[in-house]
This record gives C-alpha cells, structure tokens and sequence, in this order.
C-alpha cells in the first residue's frame, strides 16, 4: 500500500506538472498539443545532466545532493523551453495551425532526443548503439526515504508549482492579462496588452513545467530510459487530466492523483493481493489510464470550460 | 490664443490593397463638445478610429493633440494622450468581474506583482456615483444587462482619466429608453468638460445630442457642419450621396391563410438554467411579414433556431402548411417550404472557403437536378443555375460563381444568401436581421425582395432590432421579452416610444 | 474585364512550392544535425538517405529494393489517404497509428489463427480500423471529446490489445509473429507476376496497385460526389452544414469510419504481404501512422500529392537504413520527417505570403496604368 501510494504520488505529479503546464498555455490561447514532445526534452537535458555530471551516492553530502538536484531541474527546464519556442514561433508569431505544429513536435521530441542520445552513446562506444541513458546513482541524489516511502523531490516540486501556478494565474496582474489574452485578445490589445508576448510567455511557461513533468516522469520508478520510446502518451493523458480539472489548478491536482492512482496500479497491481489473485493480464493495467480518460472525457467535454479564444490565432490586423 | 481643439486629425489618408479607406479625411474635436461621425457602413469611420489608436498608420496626414502634432504607435500610445473608446462590440472579458475588467491593462499591484483591488474598487464606486453610472465592481460580466456592460465600458475610459471619449455605434444594444439615459450620460460628461466623439448612423439620436457633425462617404470627407444649422434630410444627403427614402413603399397587407402556426413553443438556453424562449405562440399568414421586436438576447435567436430545428423545442408544437413539424429535421422542413436567411452569414449561411456557386446550390445540391442518382455532382448545372441566380439578384464578386465566398463583400455574401432562399419559392421566409451591416443601397435592394416575398403570398417573419426596419416594413409587430411575447401591435398605430416600453418589459398585453 | 490571372496564383502550384520548400528545408536541417554528430561523414549520410535503393551498384539489386520502397508506400499512402481524409471533414485524425495497429492485429490474428485466405483477412482489417475510428467519431459527435486526444487514447488502447491477441500467433522462440509463408501462405496477398519485375522481390504485390486506385477513388470521392460535398462543407463549417439540413453527426462518424477502414487496409496490405512479423513486445505503436500524417500535409491534402508525397517520405525513412551506422542512426529520417510536418504548418504563412505580394505587386501595376491612362487623357485633351 506504501508504494501504491507513492507511484500514485509520483505519476500524479507527473500529470500535474505538465497538465498545469497546458492550462497556462491555454489560459493564454495556445492549444499546447506538444507537450508529449517537450516532456521528452525535459527528459533528456535531466538524464543529460546525470549522465555526466560525476556523482556518487556514497560520498556525496547534502549540498552536492542539492546542486546535483539544481543542476538537473535547470537541464530539463532550459530544454522543456527552448523546444516550446517552436511552438510559440509557429502559432503566435506565424500563425500555423496548433494541431500540425504539436504534432510535430511530438514526434519530433521523440526523434531527436532518440539521435542525439544514440550518437552520444556511438561515439562513447561504437558498439553501442541504444538509446539509453542510465542515472541508477545520481538519481539518488533526490530520494529521501521516510520510513518504507520513498520520496521524489519533485513531487515536492509539484505541489509547490501547483501554489505558485494558482497564485500566478488569480492574483497577479500577470495572470490577469494572461487570462484576457486567452479569453478575449481583442479586450486585451485594446487595453494595451501585447498578446503576442503574452502567449509567447503562457507557452513558455508551459515548457518550464512540461520539461518539469518529463524529468520527473523518467525517475519515476526507473533509473534507465530508452528514448526510442518518448513518454508513452503522458502529455496527452496531462491534458485529459487539464480538461477533467476544467483548466482550474486546485481541480486539476484532483484530477491528477486520480489518474496517478490508475498508472500507478499498473507498477505496483503484484504487490496488492486481491488484485492479483484476479489474475488481469498486465496489459489491461497499461491500458487503464487510457480506457479512464476516455470514459472521462466522454462524460466532461460537453459542457467545456476552455478558454474561449483558444487555438485561434491573434491577428491585430482583424477586428 | 489658447488651442480650441481637444485632438485634430488632418488630412488623413490610409490605403488597404484595392482601396482607399480614408482619403484625406479631416476631424477636429472641440473641447467639451459632442461631435458626430456621420457614414454608412464601409464609410471608414473604423479605419480612421483604428489610426487615432495607432491600430493602422495612415500613408499621410497628421494627428494633434492640444495643437501639438502627436505619434500615435499603438492603444498605449492612445491611452496616454487620454483618449478612450467604448467598442460597438464590447472588449469586455465575460469571465471577469466588471472591477477586473475596468482595471485590466492599468492594474494597481504591490511590488512582486500581485493585484491589489481595493483601491480600484474605492474609484469605480467613486466614479460611477459622480457620473450616474451604477454597476456593481464584483458581477460577473456575463451576468450583467448589456446597459450595465456599456457602462463598464465607460468607467474604464473614466478610470484610466481619459479626457477624448469615443462611442462607437452605441445605441445598437440598447432599448429607446436605455438610449435616452446614454444621451443623458453623454451630456453629463461633456458638462465636465470631456470631448466626445459619437459614431454613428443614425440621424435622429445625432440630431438629439450632438453639437457638430462630420460626414465621411466612401472614405472621403464630405464636409463638417452645425447640428442647429441642419436638417435630417441634409445630413442623409450627405451620408449617401443622394436623397433617401425613409419609408419602404408597401400596398396595404392582404393576409391569407395561416402558413405558420406556433403554439406554446418553449426552447432552451444553451447558456443558462432559464429557458431562452417561454412559451411562445403566434401565427403568420400568407402574404404578410410579420417582425419580431425586441433588445438582442431577449430569445429571437433561439425562437428562429427552434422554428428552423437548428435546436429542439422544449414543449410546444409548430405547425407549417398543416403540418406538424415540430420533430422534423431541418432538411425536411427546408423541402417543404421554410427559407431561413440566417442571423449570422458567416457563421451559418455561407461556407466561406467554397466557391459561390457552391454555396448557391447549399440547399440544393441533393436535388435530381444537381446530383445524379449515383451520387456525382451534376457540376454543368449548378455553373448554370449559379449563375442565373448571380444574374437575377446582382450578386457581384471577383470571378462570378468561382469566387471564393470568403473574397466577397458582406454586402454581396448576404445577396447570395437571399437569392439562394428566395429562389428556392418557399411558403415562409424567415429573414432574420437580413440588412444587418449593409450600407444603405443593399439595404433598399432586400427591403424590396422582402416587400415582393410578401406580396407574391408568402408568409414573412423578419426578426429584426433596427426599429426604423422594423417599423417600415412590418404589417404586425410581437415584441419578445426575456423569451416571451409581451405584446402585439401595429405599427401604423404604435410609436416608437410605446415599442420601447414593451421591449425594455416595462409595459405588456396579453396576446391572443 | 477579364485579367489574365499571374501563374503564382494557381493554388495547386503554390502546394507545390510549399511541399518543396518545405522538403528542401526538412533535408537541410536533417544534413545540419548529422553535421553536428560527425562533420566528416555527413555529405555521404545525407546522400545515401536520399539515394535509398540507389546506392546499389548493380541494376538487379535496385530494382529489388525499389520494388521494397514501393511495397512499403502502398501501407504508408493508405495512412496518408486516412489521415486527409478526415482532415477534409475537419478532423485531426491522429488516431490513424492506432487504427492501423488494430488492422495489422486483425489482418495477421485471421490469416495466422485463423487461416483465412487474403481477401477475409483484408476485410477484417478494414472492418476493425473503422469500428474503433468510429469510435472517435462518435465520442466527438456525441460528447465532444477533442478527437486528437481520444485518438492518442486509442492509439495506446490499441497497441496493448494487439500485444495481448498476437501472442496467441507468436513464434515458440522470440517476441515475432508467425511468419505467414509458414504457417499459412494462402493469406499473403497475390503477386500477379509483378515481382518478376522487381528482381523477383516477393514483396511487390497487388497491395501497390490497390493503393493507388483507392487514391483515386478518394479524389473522386472528394471532387466529384455530393458525399465529398457535404464532408467537406462539414469540415470547413460545421454550423453552416447544420443550417442546411445536412446530418452533422453522423457525418463525423462516416468521415471517421471511412478515414479508419484506409487505415486498416494500409495495415493489411502492409502485413499480408508477409514482409514484417508483429512484435508483441512492441512499446509503441508503428510509425506508420504518424508518417501518413507528414505525407498528407505534404502532399498538399491532395490524395494525388499524396502519392507522391508518400513514396518520398517512404524513399527517406528507408534511406536512413543506408547511413554509416558507426556514426549516426536511421532516426534521422524520422527528424527530417518531423520536421516536414512542423514545416508544413507553415504552409497556410507561405500562401498568404505569396499572395500578399502578388496584391501589392498589382496594386502597383494598377496604380501605373491609372497614371498613364490620365496622362494620356490629358494630352488628349489638349489635342
């Protein structure tokens, strides 16, 4: 039960990281639907950074501890929001369509971290031609254990976004205008409010937590990652979560545990004895979170609550 | 000699691909008057208003405030020199509440950032108790009357201390009487020594309030001049370029049978727990057009789409030609005989990205006459009924039935629309604000296919909010009220004052 | 008046233009990248990912290996043709990976456990990508659910189901399906003597021929039928198909019905032909899918360009087999992939761009004529 609940905790935070990430970027009236594909490069700078940077868990005190932890939340921070520019370049500054551009970038994400990491490892060692990074040790470098539980400093991280976030979007003059843009640009350029830095800074923020979510989503529960294969649809399960959570933080944290909860079984379903004498293959587990946020979506997407300007691109020219 | 004008905009010229907008167009605004801006649609009134925002720079001419010339970049630049404008469609967040809406763009905060409203609260209140403009700071916009958000609109311009106040087209929304407070506002502003811009169309409220007018006509300046020097039928010669005719030349009404019968019909809203329309009935009988009054959003909407099935009835039956078509699905009820000229042409009368002719045959297409039994489009045919239609109706555009419907004017869109369900020979014709946005020659073209509807025995239900539409070419009025009929009358012996009343609900009868 | 409209304005040239572009800068990021990784190299990689078969000496071997790029667009323009499909209707049908997953379960579950000749098998696969596209339909019809989420969604559901029901067609040994010439050759698709052609490449079936005809079909369809009609007016408004009486919902439902059957048939051509087992250990779905979502937008969301467009993304992906894999990897065709699709988004940019020049460009020619003509008027008028 100890470790139900700490995957719950774990993948929750996953979710609520970049689902808080698609929130900003909608309250500012970007569809981010590359959130799948900054995750991976949120990923990769993480993993990148415990890669090389010398670590041993033996050794190391405290504040190595925090500087190793510093080093690799910068690393997948910087690269969640480099690779979000593309997405802010493409829909804010040239108005592409946001589905084609997301998509892209997905793949993209999936296909780049895939190359660079499988060059890195050929030129370490010609023989190895993986696209796996492992951080067995340095990861360690942000585990506490309390008791059996075993805490990820990011899941405090999460919780601490989740404030900051709330905070950001309903009591600052910054969420104030980033809501306008994203409810009624037109109000918001007649007041004065550039709605293109706006949604620049609403997707950038986005890539700041995706990159987040895609950090803690690789040490959760594993130390290797194979790159070939992305993060398994989590960006899209997050913006389920963001819907579910109808774009408010505090609901979205809700939404997230429950969805945390349901991947969470698929880790841990062994260890619970009644689940296991069912005898479910393990494949109907990797698929629960999936069949959940159909079922879900199917019962909240009638009456939206998205911001209504949405996917619609700002053009000052047309009033 | 100290400067006598609050702004002057000189000699302004600014050109779009394929037009002149504003040629050499000159605006001098006093201080403390009301000034009118007279044109029609298409005019360039909102294209000059975009280049006093810094929205458009204009090719040439200049721009002064207090005598100095000033460079207008964009609405920052705008807000600065103090000039504010309340928007014909308000730039109002729905979500927020009126304070929030007020002080967006100007928040106060402490130093991290974080909004502290409850100074800005202290000044609405303030503000709105000096001027008479009462609104409560915490609704929620989407809540409020429309007469409550076009004072929002004002008290953000007064909050901000701007001194220039545009309105632009502001009596669109409101009721007469909700009109009349406004003209009172206007006035009260003006005494404290504000400078009002007033665009508009419409002569009368210009010739209530305003002190000077100037009159733009196709993006030329046509001259400025003294309220109490002129006459109505001046300044319309001076909009349009001719004489206008008021009144709509109609024969009296022979009605006929009764074509649509609407009995207790009830639809819901889509926004709100109350239902958008309660309980309606009426009848419309061939050879007669029969309007439905009443404010935007009081149910007209909803009533059409119930009528058209664009959305169910709650209760209620409606009957056409003796039949009960209550359930029956739109391209049913389109077959039998009910044309719908729609609210709004872009978001439901036209495909935008199809050709014209493609659009023209919308109705259509499934016909023996355009696809075979198998399935193909008989493209011959719709070429050739495309452009008999774009012959009879004058529809024009860039390259005839393979015009994009996107490339066209709103003018000519809307011609395509009514050739289509004219043309289609229906029992009822339901036209709803068919001449919204039209300048005054479109306007007179449907006015006169309408009169001809009627007058070849169709029924007609026009839903319309322009009164003088209204009042000219209706042969009996209901007037709808938060989604019920509250009264009917007859405009050869109702005045616009006693139709006010009935629309803002303040007076109804018992109808049938 | 008539004028003589400039050829830059042709849209279907302007297409074509973009997809260059768009192609051109898609290979020179992909050379910059291996540029990157080892300078050295890099011309002959991004060389040999362009040749593909061509970097074969003999005659003989590249028409075999043609024959296998051929083999392998046939599935890919299915996809493509599935994914334009919906998008004409409105619908970002991202789900076409997963539809095609389920066709490749259906096609090899009937043909290995089952032992159905080829034509069952085909049709079972058509049969199960348009129930579970339908399914994305009806979510959006019905409860409005975004369809790119579901789809993604489905494309996840889908892949563990197709692991679970493969395992039962699994070798002893290993994590591959049957090959299907062992245990059931009647189910490969028929070759009719094409292979003959392609250095006896076995894999050259009737699956090329069929694609290319249900290309044209779906150009038909589009162009020619008042189901093009009416799917089109749905996609371009959904409100404007309503006023008129066309049946909104159940056209979202057709569209994806008929956007998932192409998926399933790409899948069934691709696994009749026998030239790929399934793996059931299998972590993501195939890229299939998301190739047929940079085919279509590069082909100009014309199932003609589609054809096109397919075999060159087809022609690269396999190209990237053929760099020196001491150095770089095959997934640098996926980055140039990818990357043509991000470009593509820029293509509706690229239009407006073009013709916003071509405005100014006649404006000014207007303007001249204007001033000449009145010059001439006043010399006339002097005479």
């Amino acid at each position: 039960m100890v470790l139900l609940l700490q995957y719950t905790l774990i993948f929750a935070s996953v979710l609520l990281l970049v689902a808080l990430g698609g929130c900003v970027s909608e309250h500012s009236g970007v569809i981010n639907l590359g959130l799948e594909g900054i995750m991976v490069m949120g990923a990769l700078g993480g993993a990148l950074v415990m890669r090389f940077v010398p670590y041993s868990s033996a050794t190391a005190g405290f504040g190595e501890r925090i500087l190793m932890f510093l080093l690799v939340f910068l690393a997948s921070v910087a690269l969640g929001m480099l690779f979000s520019m593309l997405l802010a370049v493409a829909s804010v500054s040239f108005k592409a369509d946001q589905t084609i551009v997301g998509t892209a970038m997905n793949l993209l994400g999936t296909a780049l971290a895939t190359v660079v990491v499988k060059s890195m490892n050929t030129a370490i060692n010609p023989n190895d031609h993986s696209s796996e990074i492992s951080y067995i040790e340095p990861k360690k470098a942000f585990l506490s254990n309390i008791g059996k539980f075993e805490l990820n400093w990011f899941v405090v991280v999460a919780v601490v976004m989740l404030v900051i976030c709330f905070i950001m979007l309903y009591k600052t003059r910054f969420g104030l205008r980033l809501r306008a843009c994203g409810e009624h640009p037109q109000a918001a350029d007649s007041v004065g409010i550039n709605v293109y830095k706006m949604r620049y800074l609403g997707v950038l923020i986005s890539g700041f937590l995706g990159g987040l979510g895609g950090i803690t989503y690789i040490t959760a529960g594993v130390s290797v990652w194979k790159f070939e294969n992305g993060v398994a649809g989590f960006g899209f399960l997050a913006l389920a979560v963001m819907i579910f959570g109808a774009w408010h933080p505090f609901k979205i944290a809700g939404a997230a545990v429950l969805f945390g909860m349901f991947r969470a079984l698929g880790n841990v379903y062994n260890g619970i004895g009644f689940l296991k004498d069912l005898k479910i293959p393990s494949a109907v587990y990797l698929m629960l979170p999936y069949i959940v946020s159909l079922i879900v979506l199917a019962f909240t997407s009638k009456n939206s609550k998205a911001p209504k300007a949405e996917g619609i691109p700002y053009d000052k020219g047309q009033r | 000699m100290e400067n006598q004008y609050a702004i002057e905009m000189l000699n302004i010229t600014k050109r779009f691909p394929g037009i002149i907008a504003n040629d050499n167009i000159t605006l001098q605004l006093r201080k403390g008057e009301i000034h009118a801006l007279l044109g029609e649609n298409g005019a360039g009134k909102s294209t000059l208003m975009s280049v006093l925002f810094g929205l458009y720079q204009p090719e040439e001419g200049i721009i002064k405030k207090d005598g100095e010339v000033v460079k207008i970049n964009d609405p920052n630049d705008a807000n600065r020199l103090g000039i504010g404008m309340v928007h014909q469609h308000f730039k109002l967040v729905e979500c927020f509440s009126v304070l929030d809406n007020i002080i967006l763009g100007v928040e106060p905060t402490t130093a991290g950032g974080i909004l502290q409203k409850d100074e800005a609260r202290k000044k609405v209140i303030e503000l709105s108790e000096q001027y008479g403009l009462q609104v409560d700071p915490d609704a929620i916009i989407e809540d409020i009357t429309v007469g409550m958000q076009q004072r929002t609109e004002i008290l953000k311009m007064l909050y901000r201390d701007n001194e220039i106040l545009i309105f632009d087209e502001p009596t669109a929304v409101l009721t007469p009487q909700e009109i009349e407070e406004l003209m009172q506002i206007m006035k009260n502003l003006a005494a404290e020594g504000k400078s009002i811009l007033f665009i508009s169309h419409k002569l009368n409220e210009i010739m209530e309030v305003a002190d000077r007018c100037s009159v733009l006509r196709k993006g030329k300046y046509i001259g400025t001049v003294d309220i109490c020097n002129t006459t109505k039928e001046e300044l319309s010669r001076m909009m349009v370029g001719r004489d206008v005719e008021f009144v709509v030349h109609k024969e009296p009404a022979k009605p006929g049978d009764v074509v649509l019968d609407v009995q207790g019909l009830t639809v819901a809203s889509k926004t709100h727990p109350k239902d958008a329309v309660r309980d309606v009935s009426f009848k419309v009988r061939r050879g007669e057009i029969v309007c439905i009054a009443g404010i935007d959003g009081n149910g007209q909407t909803e009533l059409v789409y119930g009528l058209s099935g664009l959305e169910p009835a709650k209760h209620g039956t409606i009957t056409m030609c003796d039949k009960n078509i209550t359930k029956m699905p739109i391209r049913k009820r389109s077959v039998m005989g009910m044309s719908h000229i729609p609210e709004d042409r872009h978001k439901h009368g036209l495909v935008l990205d199809y050709s014209l002719e493609n659009n023209i045959v919308l109705q259509r297409y499934f016909e023996p006459e355009f696809t075979n039994p198998m399935g193909f489009l008989k493209k011959g045919n719709i070429r050739k009924y495309a452009e008999r239609l774009i012959e009879t109706y004058d529809v024009r555009s860039g390259q005839g039935p393979i015009t994009m419907a996107r490339a066209m004017s709103g003018g000519n869109q809307q011609k395509a629309i009514i050739a289509r369900e004219i043309d289609k020979d229906p029992e009822l014709l339901i036209a709803v604000q068919p001449t919204r946005g039209l300048d005054v020659g479109a306007i007179e073209f449907i006015h006169k296919q309408i009169v001809a509807q009627r007058d070849a025995g169709k029924a007609v239900l026009l839903v319309s909010l322009e009164l003088d539409e209204v009042m000219s070419l209706s042969d009996r009025i209901l007037v709808m009220y938060e989604g019920e009929i509250v009264g009917e009358l007859d405009p050869k012996k109702t005045t616009v004052e006693e139709l006010g009343l009935y629309m803002a609900g303040a007076k109804r009868t018992e109808v049938q | 008046m008539k004028q003589k409209t400039p050829l830059l304005r042709n849209s279907g040239l302007q297409t074509l233009i973009s997809s260059l572009f768009c192609i051109i800068l898609g290979l020179l990021i992909g050379y910059l990248a291996l540029l990157v990784i080892n300078a050295e190299g890099a011309w002959t990689a991004i060389t040999n990912v362009i040749k593909n078969y061509m970097t074969y000496p003999t005659a003989p071997a590249r028409m075999k290996y043609l024959g296998t790029t051929l083999a392998k667009t046939a599935p890919l323009l299915m996809c493509s043709l599935s994914v334009l499909f919906a998008y004409k209707a409105g619908l970002f049908n991202i789900g076409v990976a997963g539809q095609y997953t389920l066709g490749a379960a259906a096609s090899l579950f009937c043909a290995l456990n089952l032992g159905l000749p080829w034509y069952v098998c085909l049709l079972a696969a058509i049969v199960i990508g348009a129930i579970s596209a339908a399914i994305c339909g009806a979510l959006r019809a019905f409860c409005n659910v975004n369809v790119v989420i579901s789809g993604i969604m489905l494309n996840w559901i889908s892949l563990y189901s197709t692991n679970v029901l493969l395992q039962t067609v699994k070798e002893s040994t290993g994590k591959d399906t049957i090959r299907l010439v062992k245990q059931h050759a009647d189910s490969i698709l028929p070759t009719l003597g094409m292979d003959k052609w392609f250095s006896n490449n076995q894999y050259v079936t009737i699956g090329i021929p069929i694609a290319i005809l249900v290309a044209v079909l779906v150009w038909v369809i589009l162009e020619k039928t008042k189901l093009g009609y009416e799917l089109k007016a749905t996609g371009n408004n959904l409100n404007a198909a309503k006023y008129c009486g066309m049946k909104e919902n159940s056209n979202i439902i057709l569209t994806m019905i008929i956007s998932g059957a192409l998926a399933g048939l790409g899948a069934a051509l691709y696994y009749l032909s026998d030239i790929e087992p399934w793996n059931v250990n299998s972590s993501s779905v195939p890229g299939m899918g998301f190739n047929g979502i940079a085919a279509a937008f590069l082909g100009g969301l014309s199932p003609i360009g589609s054809i096109f467009s397919s075999y060159f993304i087809q022609h690269i992906t396999l190209g990237g087999g053929y760099v020196d894999l001491s150095h770089y990897c095959a997934q640098i065709s996926d980055l140039i992939s990818a990357m043509i699709i991000y470009l593509c988004g820029f293509v509706l940019f690229f239009k407006t761009f073009i013709n916003g020049r071509l405005d100014k460009h006649e404006e000014k020619r207007a303007h001249k004529a204007q001033a000449l003509e009145a010059a001439q008027n006043t010399e006339g008028g002097k005479k």
